[in-house]
Order: structure tokens, then sequence, then C-alpha cells
């Protein structure tokens, strides 16, 4: 057993894990953070994805104990009370979600995209970048419409500073 | 029977209710469920396809640290657990009727939770281990130790249908379950006999997988109090699960509550019971704990119920017109190692002849075992397999007969004025505008910018290939549905027995609840997925939901609008048949006063009623498909440039949805056509995509964005005129993508490919072709 | 995953103490080919020794000459420098086409070239670039490190510290991607440094990465996509299955040695 200290969503954490434990199940199973989805062994859906240190990752191929010391941010921990994040409007606004099991994965994929990416993004570069996430339901289409849409919004100046 | 109450929110893209918790992480999957004390079943597999078990020594196993208990198939026997009562022959009046051959019963196999005697797929279930914990559960699953002893087996659906294959099943003098004859074969041997033209081919429609994201996950529990049992198991109708599961655990349907609130993503895989849902359900009584069970994604590759996997030897007749005379099919299916349901069998079968006039036909429909996974209704059972066979073999007659794909097709199109059709093999078309489908699509797709876009790509050095298909498919499903309507001061509750993976039922069925009842869309709230709300229902799949609910709640409505007279009749002082109901508001004409719905459940009380409807009539969504795709000759790598559809989905009650379904659907269709398959090794018999690094599917970088166009001819056999909107994206996919790589290559002459039509299947076959036609390895026409 | 204890050395003395130390050691970067192995249950160490926390491991310098990239440096640190744009454009360029975008912000060089998958990109460019792998030992050249599939000449306890480029005059990389793994079913990498040319292929190799010698003597001869013509490859020396038959697997090799030399100083990625 090792014990693990981080800054999950704002709120500091400390617990004594598995020293074998996955981020993503620390989030699920030990803080009960049940919105971080695990859909494969193989590091490849990406319905897992949340960031750390502000940095997106898969957190079923990250030790719990390697984010010792960090800040993790993950879907519950995108809006601001009420207010949604920019990104969780637009795939509501543009149906950029179906079954929903992907979608904390998508969206915290896309938040990180647009914040990071220089210079304003493309259907393709969206395409390209997102990759490493799979959806079943939407055939994509959607997806790029609503990161598209919510990277407008957010470069537009004045814009409310919701997210991490 | 189309009402025509005041429709403000039927037919607008209203935002999803479902979505504020699900873009939160607030959704309710199986997995996220956790019971006090809970612990962990890993099932032990069977690495061979076929083999005998005699034998299972669970004493290494059982003293490893945490195992609390390790079952096999003779404790399943012991305690007089049930099989899963499959009912796989789809009965309602309007499907097809399969017998076993020469007319018998079809064979079902024995689905006990833990087989006794044999394995009969690689990944079949043979223990159960349950432990502490799910990481203790896996490493004495590996302790156990199964004596197996080889047997011969068959995957292919060909081989498999042989005489002398080996069989799964002793009570069988071979594998084949059904053979069922169908059509005029007089008349049909007739017209092929004076045809001018005749076109054949075969049809071979592989296996894929449905890879919903949410693995399956089921955590069962007993209450030692009430003597009750709880599954949280997401699937495709909770209802039909309890009714399932009771039997196999020989319990009366209400000591079994269970629970599938959000669903991860569906497509037909979940449709079906699975063992262990009846596995965690047994372990918690013998426990006295929690059971859970959550596979990994490999588990879901080799035991999802699977899709497909259809053979169709197909032929034409044809005059010296053009013009379809009959048609003959042999339609073979594969079901695997049990027959879960012969769904994708029949609903093809009804289909043969497409969106066609073709006076005569007949069909051959058989369905046989082998030792593979069972296979289930995927996403647009059965019609993406008929309406390939058929679109490919026109496509292959307009190159034989030097007549326009197009304008053959136009000859031979079932017309408006002929509809309600009856087709060959009986099925009745109920309306469609197949010939304008095409039209709208091809301007659409721009048809008349294909030259350009042609030209470009061969600047380029790409091979520009134009895939296109029309597709007619059928919407049964279970005839019955329920509804209760609560009408309270606060709102109106739906509870009903649909089960959506994604559709938004919470938001069409509000809806049209809203605009039946002339409440605010925002008051109406849609209870789905808990077998102690909902007492009854269908569950969802064949595009049921929206056209069974609808009519449903129509018929619901009725009946609460005539209690909310009775209602107000008393609190208005007014006589029953006085009170007028418009808009939401009762009024009384006598004496000029009048109350909403929500003020008269304050004053009179919380009503409900509870409606049940049967509809047997299935509708016939249709729809034209085109697709461009760019070929790199040297690689055989492939880029899905324009993709545009045309859907006849009857009424339309939110296009937001629909439009979202149809792109859903499309990246099935095509995932299949150009990457998915469950791929067998021949020599082996090992499934070798057992993870997403050999599975290819759909993604981001892969797929185009579509142009997608709703048509709504309403359907007369249901209210509301709807016909359905979830798979009319795949059902012409496959064939609209190998149309075009068909024509990619059409310069090098025709080609066969099967599908999926990965980079190295288009780089040999043009490879082949060049050899035979000795041609330089450039493209043509390009310097 | 088995059980296994965690440990994360703040030096390189103490990671290899430690892993002497243990019963079964194995040594973690990113992560993302060993997490996904264990979880398989493909491997079970007694002790995943982090090197993460060891500062000299980390950071990209330029030094004599010569472009020197820490062992976890992570994929996406080396797409993004500038000093590795600036000097191996087709490098960075390599890295940024590694997995997705969030495997490249956890995987790192010293993981991919230690574990040596015949399919990853990283063996491609260490070897066409002709690059030194340092470790806590010596200093070996590519040439003399990678051995076969899986295969390195690491000893056990043995550590790759940081990865040593020479800037060669012009480089690029070309590669096809397979549609489910995403992995390269072949990458070609090619490099001038004065007047020596090395090719390396990837993903292809019935041995793993390696170089095809027909090829590089053709291009040191004439270093235009033309010299390319009439070169062959054998198909008995490269890797069959389902997906890439030896032959198809020959022929992306020529066509994607063909297409880096037409667009030298980039990355290109085909699927």
């Amino acid at each position: 057993m090792v014990t693990v200290s981080m800054v999950v969503n704002g709120t500091k954490v400390d617990k004594e894990v598995e020293d074998s434990l996955l981020l993503a199940y620390f989030l699920r199973e030990t803080l009960g953070l049940t919105g971080t989805h695990v859909g494969c062994d193989t590091t490849q859906c990406g319905c897992c994805v949340v960031h750390l240190n502000g940095i997106s990752v898969k957190s079923c191929t990250v030790l719990a104990t390697q984010a010792d010391g960090a800040s993790v941010t993950t879907i519950e921990g995108l809006a601001h009370g009420a207010e949604l994040h920019p990104v969780q409007r637009a795939f509501r606004e543009c149906h950029g979600l179906q079954c929903g099991f992907c979608t904390p994965g998508m969206i915290m994929a896309a938040t990180e995209l647009i914040d990071t990416h220089p210079g304003p993004l493309t259907e393709e570069i969206v395409r390209e970048e997102m990759e490493g996430n799979l959806c079943r339901c939407t055939g994509y289409h959607n997806i790029v419409k609503a990161i598209l849409v919510a990277a407008e919004e957010m470069r537009l100046p004045g814009r409310a500073a919701a997210g991490d | 029977m189309v009402s025509s109450p005041i429709f403000r929110t039927v037919g607008q893209p209203l935002r999803r209710k479902e979505d504020e918790r699900l873009i939160t992480g607030r959704g309710q999957f199986t997995d996220d469920f956790a019971l006090p004390g809970q612990v962990w079943a890993v099932m032990v597999r069977s690495p061979y396809p076929h083999a005998r078990l005699d034998g299972i020594d669970s004493t290494a196993a059982l003293s490893m640290p945490g195992v609390l208990g390790v079952y096999t198939g003779a404790d399943c026997i012991a305690d007089g657990l049930g099989e899963i009562p499959h009912n796989p022959v789809p009965s309602t009046n309007f499907d097809v009727k399969l017998t076993g051959p020469g007319g018998g019963p079809v064979f079902i196999g024995s689905h006990a939770l833990l087989p006794a005697d044999r394995a009969r797929y690689v990944g079949e279930a043979v223990a159960m281990v349950v432990a502490e914990t799910r990481q203790a559960a896996l490493t004495a699953a590996e302790a156990v130790e199964v004596t197996y002893e080889p047997l011969p087996w068959v995957a292919d659906t060909v081989e498999a249908a042989r005489p002398d294959a080996p069989r799964l099943w002793d009570d069988l003098p071979d594998n084949i379950l059904v053979d069922s004859s169908f059509g005029d074969a007089a008349a049909t041997e007739a017209a092929f006999a004076r045809a001018a033209h005749v076109v054949s081919m075969v049809a071979r429609i592989g296996r894929v997988t449905g890879v919903p994201l949410e693995p399956r996950a089921a955590l069962g529990s007993l209450d030692a109090e009430t003597g009750r049992y709880t599954l949280y198991a997401g699937s495709g109708g909770a209802v039909r699960q309890k009714h399932e599961l009771a039997k196999v655990l020989g319990v009366e349907p209400d000591r079994l509550r269970v629970v599938s609130l959000d669903v991860g993503g569906n497509f037909g895989t979940r449709n079906r019971a699975y063992v262990e849902f009846g596995l965690v359900l047994w372990a918690s009584r013998k426990l006295g704990r929690p059971v859970k069970f959550r596979a990994d994604r490999s588990e879901s590759f080799l035991t999802d119920y699977q899709g497909r996997d259809l053979v169709s030897e197909v032929s034409l007749a044809i005059d010296q017109n053009g013009k379809f005379l009959a048609m003959r099919a042999s339609n073979l299916s594969n079901v695997g190692s049990r027959c879960v349901s012969l769904s994708p069998l029949s609903k093809g079968s009804g289909l043969i002849t497409g969106s066609y006039d073709i006076p005569c036909a007949t069909l051959r429909s058989r369905a046989v075992y082998s030792n593979t996974m069972s296979t289930q209704a995927y996403r647009s059972s059965g019609r993406p397999e008929v309406t390939f066979a058929i679109e490919r073999l026109i496509d292959k007659a307009s190159r034989e007969l030097g007549i326009d794909r197009f304008e053959l097709r136009r000859r031979n199109l079932v017309k408006p004025s002929q509809m309600p059709y009856q087709n060959a093999v009986g099925s009745i078309y109920d309306s469609g505008e197949y010939e304008l489908n095409m039209d709208r699509l091809l301007r659409l797709a721009d048809w008349k910018g294909v030259p350009t876009r042609r030209e470009a790509a061969r600047r380029r050095n790409k091979l520009f290939g134009v895939g296109f298909a029309n597709y007619v498919e059928s919407s049964i499903g279970t005839p019955k549905e329920r509804a209760d309507l609560i009408v309270t001061s606060g709102g109106i509750e739906v509870v009903i027995g649909t089960q959506p993976a994604g559709q938004g039922h919470e938001t069409s069925f509000a809806q049209v609840t809203a605009d039946l009842l002339g409440v605010p869309f925002e008051q109406v709230k849609i209870t789905l997925g808990d077998t102690d709300i909902v007492s009854a229902g269908g569950g969802t799949h064949s595009g049921r939901s929206m056209r069974h609910a609808s009519a449903v709640i129509t018929l619901g409505s009725a009946d609460l609008i005539a209690e909310g007279k009775k209602r107000a009749a008393g609190l208005l002082e007014a006589a029953e048949d006085e009170v007028a109901f418009e808009d939401g508001i009762f009024r009384s004409g006598a004496s000029n006063r009048s109350i909403d719905w929500f003020e008269l459940a304050r004053l009179s009380g919380t009503f409900r009623i509870r409606r049940d409807n049967e509809m047997h009539t299935p509708v016939f969504p249709n729809g034209a498909c085109m697709c461009e795709i760019e070929i790199d000759p040297e690689t055989g790598g492939l880029e899905i440039t324009h993709y545009s559809t045309v859907d006849d989905v009857g009424r339309c009650i939110n296009p937001l949805i629909v439009h979202g379904q149809t792109h859903g659907g499309i990246a099935q269709g095509v995932g299949q056509a150009l990457w998915e398959t469950c791929f067998i090794d021949p020599e082996s018999g090992q499934p070798l995509s057992g993870s997403f690094t050999d599975y290819g599917m759909p993604r981001f970088d892969n797929m185009p964005s579509f142009a997608t166009e709703i048509v709504e001819v309403l359907s007369p056999t249901n209210p509301l005129g709807i016909k359905a909107g979830g798979e009319g994206g795949t059902t012409p996919a496959p064939a609209v993508i190998m149309s075009a790589i068909e024509d990619a290559l059409a310069e090098y002459g025709p080609i066969e490919i099967t599908m999926p039509a990965t980079p190295l299947k288009i780089w040999s076959a043009i490879q082949d072709m060049r050899r035979q036609q000795s041609l330089p390895t450039g493209i043509k026409g390009v310097a | 995953m088995y059980p296994f204890t965690y440990r994360r050395p703040a030096t390189l003395a103490d990671a290899q103490r430690l892993f002497g130390d243990a019963e079964n050691a194995s040594f973690l970067s990113g992560g993302h080919t060993l997490l996904p192995a264990l979880k398989m249950r493909l491997a079970m160490p007694s002790d995943l020794i982090d090197l993460a926390a060891i500062p000299e491991l980390h950071g990209i310098r330029f030094e004599d000459g010569a472009l020197s990239i820490g062992a976890t440096t992570r994929h996406a640190e080396v797409a993004a420098s500038p000093v590795v744009g600036e000097r191996i454009p087709a490098l960075a360029g390599l890295a940024g086409s590694i997995g997705d975008r969030h495997v490249r912000h956890r995987g790192t060089i010293g993981g991919s070239v230690a574990n040596n998958d015949p399919a990853a990109d990283y063996p491609a460019g260490v070897l066409g670039l002709g690059a030194t792998i340092v470790t806590s030992r010596r200093q070996m050249t590519a040439d003399d490190f990678f051995v076969s599939l899986y295969e390195t000449a690491l000893e056990p306890g043995e550590i790759v510290t940081r990865i040593v480029f020479p800037v060669p005059a012009i480089a690029s990389y070309a590669k096809f991607r397979s549609a489910a793994s995403r992995y390269s079913v072949a990458g070609v990498f090619v490099a001038r440094t004065g007047s020596t040319v090395r090719v390396a292929v990837t993903g292809a190799g019935a041995q793993g990465v390696f170089r095809p010698a027909e090829l590089e003597a053709a291009l040191t001869v004439d270093f235009r996509p033309e010299a390319i013509k009439g070169c062959a490859i054998d198909p008995a020396t490269l890797l069959s299955d389902q997906n890439a038959s030896a032959e198809y697997r020959a022929n992306l090799i020529l066509v994607l040695a063909r297409r880096a030399m037409e667009k030298l100083g980039t990355i290109q990625s085909f699927k």
C-alpha cells in the first residue's frame, strides 16, 4: 500500500491505495467520481481522459501513485457550479453525444485541445488531434461540430473564465 | 388514422433532457453502482473453439487469498438453475415464418449459465470465480484447472452447413437449424426461363460486433430479509431481462428487480440475457454478498453477442428492356454456438427484392450452428445484408447489360402509386417515394460536380469512385408496449418500457406527450429502465421505440383527457359532455370557466392511467445513399471524401436526434465495409480480433462529415405516421462503400473484394488486375 | 495487474540499487507500453521503479553539435521542442505522429527505445539518424542497440539515460498506419549527413527495425526519389499478418521511401 496525495477538482485528497491501482479506478472507486469511464484495456478508447496538471492523459494507463502530488481535473470538476463549461454547452447544443459513455473523455480531451492548441482549430485539425478518443454512436460528425463551436466561443474576448 | 394535435415541439430540434447529467459526469451506468460488501466475479473462459469438459479442479484456486467460491456447470445443475429461455423465432403476424428442416420446429441449443458438457466457442465461460477483489478473482481464475478434450470444430458459415461438418449438437443430424422456402417457385422458374439476361452473385456479409463503448457489466444482490433479487445491468430492455432471468433462477418475476438506467451503447448486443447476469445473481444467493462482474474490452470482443454473418446467393432475371422479371435468393445465416435470435435471417428474408418491383421471387432461408459466439440482431438486423446483395447485384447487372446504374434502378423502382405494395415474398411496403429519394440525393450529393472532382482526384494520383445504393427496410419489433401516464400538480410523467442507449427517448417521447396533452415540454418527464417502476414493455430494438411509444402515448393521452374531463366537470360545475379539451385546457362552455392539467391534479389529486397497445403492422423506412472515395493505388489506402443520404423516416419528432442517429448508423455500416471484422484464424479457430489494436473502428480521422436529408412521407399504419430513424444510416452503407470501390477500380475491370476492404485487399486486387492486363504501375492517364 | 511494489527513486544510483535489491523489477518511464502489458497480465514484476523523478534523465539539450534527449522526455515535449524542430524537424514530426495526443503526453523516448516494439516509430528515427544510446553503464550505437523484436542490447538493470542524435543535413519520415492499432504497418526514415545516407524501416521487419542496404546504397549514389526505382525489398525478411502480407509491406517500404525523398524535411503519415 502507498499513500497518495493530490488535488482533485480543487479538493485535496489523501488516500492509502494499492501500489498497482490505476488513476482511473482511484477516481471511480476510491473517490466515487464515476464520471471518468473505462472502455478498453489497450489505452485506445479515450473514455478515461482527465487532466493531469492541465494536460490530457488516459487515466487507465497512469498509476494513482504516479499522480502523487499532482492536480487532477475530471468531468465533475469542469463546470463552475451551475455554469457549464463552453465545451459542455456546445456538446449539448450540437448533439455531440448519444449514449454519453465516451462523452466525459471527449469533453476533457476537447477542452485541453482548445486550451493548448496554438492558432485556430479547423475540422481537419480537430479530427487529427482527437483520434485518441472513440465514439460508437455519433459517427463523430456532431462532436467535431461541437468542438469547433466551443473553440470559437472560447476565443471570443471576455468569455466567462470557466474551466480549469 | 393520423391525428392532428397542435405540434409545437414535434418536429423541432429540441436539445436533449438526457444531456445535463451525461456532460457533467452524473450518468448512471452499470459499473457506476457499488453496493456495500460487494465482491467480484471473474469467468474462466474456454481457450478452445470446441472441447469436451473432462473435469474442473478448483482446489488450488479456492485456497488462494480472498477467494470465496468457484462454480461450474455441475453446480448450476445441482442448484436446479434454468437455462436462458431464448425465444429466437420472430413471431409478429408479419414476420416470415421460419421453420426447421422439413417444416418442423426450430432446434434451440440449451444455454445454461455454465455448460457441463462441452465448450462450444473460444471465450465461453466454463467456470466462475468469486473473490473479495477483482484482482484476486483474476489471479484465482488462472489457477482453476480445466481438463479439456479438444474436439473438431467449424467456424466458417458455408463449411458449417456441409453435411460432414463437425456437429455442435448431438440432437441434430447436422448443424442446420432452419431451412425454409418462400415465394412462388413455378412462376420464378418460368420467368428465369424466358429472361433475356440472368445475373448472379454470391454476397458475403461477414461477422462483426457491436462494440458499445461501455463494456457489459452486472451487479447482483439478494436481500436476505425480503428475499428479492436486484440486478443492475445495462440492457436493451429491463423487463425482458427480468422475466428471462427469473426463469433461470426459478423464481417468480416479481422477486427480481432489474435496473438499467444509462446504457453506454447497445446496437443489439444487449438485447438478450448474458450468462454473467444470471451468474452474479446466483452467486449473490450462494454467498450472501452483492456480486459484481465487469467485462474487459477483450472479453467484450470475444463474448458480446455478435452481428451479421450471412452468405447470400442471388440471381436476377431481366428482360431485354432492363425490367426485372424475377429473383432467386438463398440466404445462409451463422447463428454461432447457440441460437439466441433469428432476427438477422428473418428480417432480411422479407426484403430480398429491395426497393424494386420484382414480380416473383423465391427464397431459401437457412441458419447454421458453428463454433463461434452467438449472433444477434446488430444495428439494422438483416437489412444491410440483403440490401448489399440486391444493390451490388444491380450494379453488376448495370455493367453487364451496359445500362446506366441509375437508369436501371429507375426502370424498376416501386412507384408511389403502387403503395401499399406487396413484394414477391409477402412484405407490404406502407409508403414511400423511392424515385424522388434518388432525385433528392443526386441534388444533395452534387452529382453534377462529380466529373470535376473525379478529374481533380486523378490529378492527385488518386482513383476516384462514386458509390450508390437505394434501400428499403422494415421496422417491426416486439408488438406490445405499455405506458403509464401520471398527472401531478407539478408535471406529467410517462413510464414506458422502451430502453434507450443514447436514442434520446427522454426528449422525443416528452415532445410527443407535451404536444398531445398541450403542456410545456419542460413539464414532461419520461421514466424508463427500472422494473420496479416499469411494469411491462418491449424494450428497444428494430426501430420500434418511437413508433410504439408514440402510438401508446397517443392512446393513453386520449384516456387521460377523458379522465381529465370527468374531473374537470366536477370542479368546473359542468356536465362531463360540456367540458371541452383544447391545447392543454379543459373548458366549460356553460360556466365559461377553465382549468389546466396541473391545477386539476392539485385540486382533485394525482391521477394516472395505464394503457397497453399491441401493434403488429410493420413500417418500411427507405432512402438513397451516395458516397465518394479516393484510393491511393500505391498503398491501397482509401479516404471517404463525401457521404450523403436521404432517409424517409416518416414523421420526424426531433430532427437533431434523427440526424444524429443517421450519422452514427453510417459510421457502423462504413466500419463493416472498411475495417471491422471478427476475424477467426482458419488454422486454429482462434478469434484474432480481441482488442482495439486488432479490430479497426470508425474514428475521427477516417470518417468524413455527412450530408443527411430527412424525408417525411407519413406512414398510414400508426397515429403519428412514424417509420423509424435509427437504422437507415447503416442499411445501405456497406453496399455504397463497396460500390464506390468498384467504381474507383472500374478502369481495371470487375473486381471482387470482400468486406472489410482493407488497404491490403485493395492493393492486392490492383496488383492482380495489373498483372492480368500487363499494365504499368502508375495511375492510368497520369504522367 | 498482479500486485507489485511501486518505487520512485530520485537518483540514478538509487534506481540501480533498488533494481539490484528487488526480486524481479521493471523500470517504469511513461508507462504506455509497460502498464498496458501489466493490465493484460503479461508480466509479473515484483517492483516497478519509476524513473520520472530522476532529473538528469529528462530534457532536451543541444551540445557538442548534437541533440541530446533525456530518456524520460515525453513525445509531446520532443514534438513541440523548438530546438528539435529547428535542428531535426523530421524527428520532431516523428514524435508528434506517435500514438495519439494523450499517449504523447505520457509516453517517453527512453521507454519506446528500450521496448523496441517492431512497429514503434522512434526506433526508425534513432537508427535512421545513427543516434547513440547512452545508458547507466555505457554508450552504444543504434546499430548495436536494436537486436530483434522487443529485444535490445540492454542488460538487466541497465537504464537508458539519453539518446544523442547527430544533426543530419536533411531527414524525413513517411509511414503507413494500421487502421486498428494505429502503429506503423511500415515506416521509413531517411537521413543524409554529409555524403552518408541512412535509411531505417520500422513496422515491417521480421527482426524489428532494420536498415535496407539496397536502398541506402542507391540513395548514397543518387540522393533523389528516382534512385529508388529498381530497388527491391525481399519479402522473406518481413512480417506478415492478415492485414498486411510481407509482399504488401515490401511495396509499402519502397513507396514510403520514395515519398520520404519527395518531401525531404517533413513527416508524412498515410492510412
